[in-house]
């Protein structure tokens, strides 16, 4: 891992440990110089990333992703509730990222990491504004119920661009969801029409027949780059991301629309050219994920 | 915490081995044990329990209740445990709760039985009023108000004497069922029903020190001892719950030897809470109606 | 969103209309995923899961999954006195989506005090005094047998973090059905159980570390759950310790 890291004057590993340790700014400000990153990425080459479907079976859609050590679990469970006045057509999806103590040495139980309802509301408004899904499916009997789709996302190990990895799981746990067939029981009662039970209920007709899927339009992707001095590094890892503290995170949807754009502060002001080869990186990596995203689809259709 | 010199601890550990303990008593003998019944007026039941310095109460209030759509036929009984901050400095504040918590999850395995009931100390069916509509809900609160080693076993027998204390109202149901489907029921103030006690187990914690193990123990042995095993036993010599404290691993076969220790034990002690529950009932009784 | 939450419930079938009376008793009465009373479900073991950690497992037995991440031994917190010995910090929780109705994904505190006796045995505390060592469990999947699995897997993250173990921690429940004793069980077992006993054990000392037992038991009954526990202990502490010797010989390469 540190063969890269060869310059002159640092020969020995422990040297170069000990450098990286006492001198964490200096370290990798000597990688930049040579465009290489500590482990061994170019500046704008994200980490690989894998998607695997289905990994929960008591959800009704969920999916694992990982983004080099970065891994989210995402699940979607359905509820039923009655819909709002003002809108009596429209489900309702309640978006909530966790970070368990598991996920990092900084988060002890019973004390929340600052850093959740941060990615929380930036999840829940990304997901809801990029209209990749139309609250419109979500419901069953217009005014009487409509579903609640509970989406939780779960770090299972921070190491940078949370972000990025929980949008890429919720994405992947969206079009993994498969909605249970339902019916209207005699209390006015949704409940699941399943095998077993199909013989006793049989003349209660389904209400969602169609509606097993979601149909997923624009859907959004988003890479997080850390701007410093006039580099860019994309998709940061913890290390890097503690170091060099200016983030911009662009999501763009498929038709290469831009869905939003953080710059939470930081140290460095970016300039619209630098903000512009972001959206440029961010291009290239919504095909990326595109691709793996369908090969996940693929592989699940196969099992 | 318990302070010990070298010199107290070896003394401790060497009367154990002996078999004569610092106050004079046997391993497997009990500290005299002092019950007093109907100490809460304002709850259905209660006592108090004393075993030496340890001392608790248990009360039990009945509640109208809907029971649980799992088990439409059976009555819901919750037991919670605190721990006073008379009792010891460190349970101020959130010191007894670690305790209290551990206490009220061992009680609950060691009376309430398993998931569906079945082994448990308490008749669930017998709390059930109008199936799947109306039942009692037993709440079981204990405190520790002075503690001097061998909690569990004396909230066990405190809950056993508050129950047998308890006397639940009577209960009419109305023939007319109100438009709301829940049944009309007029709870008697007269007239009370005895509860059911004889299934209530005990519990026999044996605590080993060194190679021996105690009954009972004070908190200066429970300082020194390795493991202790709790076990409930009912009146029939079956085992109703077992949990294991302390660190220090087992050997399988000595834990089954400690069952069968424990065992025997609580045939005598099953008689001697019998026994000090009717003199405080027949004490009760005297002074309420003197 | 979250603020303005309406009330929802889960349209899947409650229990109240599975209420049916299974045959236990029945001699030719299958379990529901057609193992032997005898036959634990298959283990999947792996250390490594989270590199935040010093250590991390996971362990997948059925639908039971669960990771467990170990960090320390670090500084004990402020307020602790000073100690001779480590310390040991367990905590269990649960994810959102792990059971069947959605729930509230809190911490199971008598889960994380059961797993804190069944570990602070195994554990040689005097290697690291005055620091504190967390074990962190969360899971991911409820599928029965929880906290075993959660043991289990703890004191494989524990060994993959180099913490000091005297041995390996495995741990296994029966469930009492009727007449029948069944190991490993699954949540639909669990809820019909008539007595439950879970052992923790280290395997090759013979040293049970923790032992409840509920339900009505006869001695004879509580003997023979014992052995069977133990029994597949041992065998589950062969696969741990393969287990981590492939994850040792793995970094070695």
């Amino acid at each position: 891992m540190m063969g890269s890291a060869n310059s002159g004057d640092l020969s020995s590993e422990m040297e170069v440990d000990a450098f990286r340790r006492l001198f964490p700014l200096r370290f990798h400000e000597r990688h930049l110089l040579e465009s290489i990153r500590p482990d061994a990425r170019m500046l704008g080459k994200a980490r690989d990333t894998t998607l695997a479907l289905g990994a929960v079976a008591s959800a009704d859609g969920s999916a694992l992703a990982k983004i080099g050590c970065t891994t989210m679990l995402a699940a979607i469970k359905m509820e039923v509730m009655t819909p709002t006045a003002e809108s009596p057509d429209m489900g309702c999806i309640a978006i909530d990222f966790h970070m368990p103590p598991i996920c990092s040495p900084t988060v002890r139980p019973g004390r929340p990491a600052e850093a959740a309802p941060v990615v929380s509301k930036q999840l829940s408004d990304t997901i809801l504004s990029s209209g990749m899904i139309n609250l419109k499916d979500l419901s069953l009997v217009r005014g009487k119920a409509s579903w609640m789709a509970y989406l939780d996302i779960y770090c299972l190990d921070a190491d940078g661009a949370l972000f990025d990895a929980a949008l890429l799981s919720a994405v992947a746990a969206f079009s993994n969801l498969q909605i249970p067939i339902v019916a209207l029981n005699d209390d006015g009662r949704v409940v699941v029409v399943s095998e077993e039970n199909e013989g006793g209920k049989l003349k209660k007709e389904p209400v969602n027949k169609e509606k097993r899927k979601l149909k997923l339009s624009s859907i959004p992707f988003s890479l997080t780059c850390i701007l410093h001095k006039n580099y860019i590094l994309a998709d940061p890892t913890a290390e890097e991301e503690s170091i060099m503290e200016t983030l911009v995170t662009v999501v763009l949807n498929l038709s290469g629309q831009l869905v939003s754009l953080y710059k939470p502060g930081g140290q460095f002001l970016a300039y619209t050219s630098a903000i512009q080869d972001c959206m440029a990186l961010t291009r290239q990596r919504v095909k990326e994920l595109k691709k793996i995203l369908d090969e996940a689809i693929c592989d699940m259709e196969m099992d | 915490m318990v302070g010990l010199s070298v010199g107290e601890k070896h003394f401790i550990q060497g009367g154990i081995a002996q078999d004569l303990r610092s106050d004079g008593r046997k391993r497997l003998t009990y500290r005299h044990i002092q019950v007093e019944t109907g100490v809460i007026p304002q709850a259905d039941g209660s006592a108090r329990v004393k075993m030496g310095a340890t001392d608790v109460i248990g009360s039990v209030k009945a509640e109208l209740g809907k029971p649980n759509p799992l088990q439409p036929d059976k009555g819901k009984v919750s037991l919670y445990v605190d721990c006073s901050p008379t009792a010891a400095p460190m349970f101020e504040g959130r010191g007894g709760e670690e305790l209290s918590t551990e206490l009220s999850a061992t009680l609950q395995r060691c009376l309430l039985g398993g998931k569906n009931g079945a082994g448990a100390g308490i008749d669930l069916s017998s709390l059930s009023i109008v199936e799947g509509k109306v039942c009692w809900d037993l709440y079981i609160d204990c405190l520790v108000v002075s503690s001097d080693g061998n909690l569990l076993d004396a909230l066990g027998a405190a809950i056993k004497a508050a129950l047998s204390n308890t006397g639940i109202p009577k209960v009419q149901v109305a023939a007319a069922v109100s438009s709301d489907g829940q049944p009309e029921v007029d709870v008697s103030d007269e007239e009370f029903l005895q509860f059911d006690t004889s299934g209530v187990p005990v519990i026999v914690t044996l605590t080993k020190v060194g190679r021996h193990y105690i009954v009972d123990a004070t908190s200066e042995e429970e300082s020194q001892m390795s493991s202790a095993v709790s076990v409930s036993i009912n009146r029939e010599g079956r085992i109703c719950g077992l949990t294991k404290r302390g660190g220090a691993g087992l050997d399988p076969s000595i834990v089954l030897d400690m069952i069968s220790v424990a065992k025997h034990v609580s045939e005598q002690l099953i008689n001697k809470l019998d026994s000090e529950i009717a003199a405080a009932e027949a004490c009760e009784e005297e002074s309420g109606h003197g | 969103m979250s603020g303005t939450a309406p009330a929802t419930y889960s349209p899947s079938p409650t229990m109240q209309n599975k209420k049916r009376a299974p045959i236990f008793t029945d001699v030719d009465w299958v379990r529901p995923d057609g193992r032997g009373f005898r036959q634990c479900r298959g283990a999947f073991l792996r250390t490594g899961a989270a590199n935040a950690a010093s250590g991390s497992a996971y362990a997948e037995f059925g639908n039971t999954k669960v990771i467990v991440s170990v960090f320390g031994p670090r500084e004990s917190k402020k307020a602790m006195m000073y100690s001779d010995i480590g310390r040991l910090n367990c905590n269990v929780s649960y994810t959102t989506f792990s059971t069947p109705i959605r729930g509230q994904g809190s911490d199971n505190k008598e889960f994380s005090s059961m797993l804190h006796k069944a570990l602070e045995g195994a554990i040689i505390l005097d290697s690291f005094p005055k620091t504190t060592v967390d074990v962190f469990a969360l899971v991911l999947e409820s599928g029965g047998s929880d906290l075993p699995v959660v043991v289990s897997c703890a004191s494989l993250a524990l060994a993959d973090a180099g913490i000091m173990m005297y041995d390996v921690v495995a741990s296994v429940s029966v469930s009492c059905l009727g007449k029948n004793l069944v190991i490993d069980p699954i949540t639909e077992e669990e809820s019909y159980q008539d007595g439950s006993m879970m052992i923790t054990c280290m395997p090759s000392r013979n040293e049970v570390t923790q032992l409840t037992v509920t339900g009505e038991w006869s001695t004879p009954k509580i003997h023979e759950a014992m052995e069977l526990c133990l029994d597949a202990c041992s065998k589950l502490g062969d696969i741990m310790r393969s287990c981590l010797k492939e994850a040792a010989s793995a970094s070695q390469e």
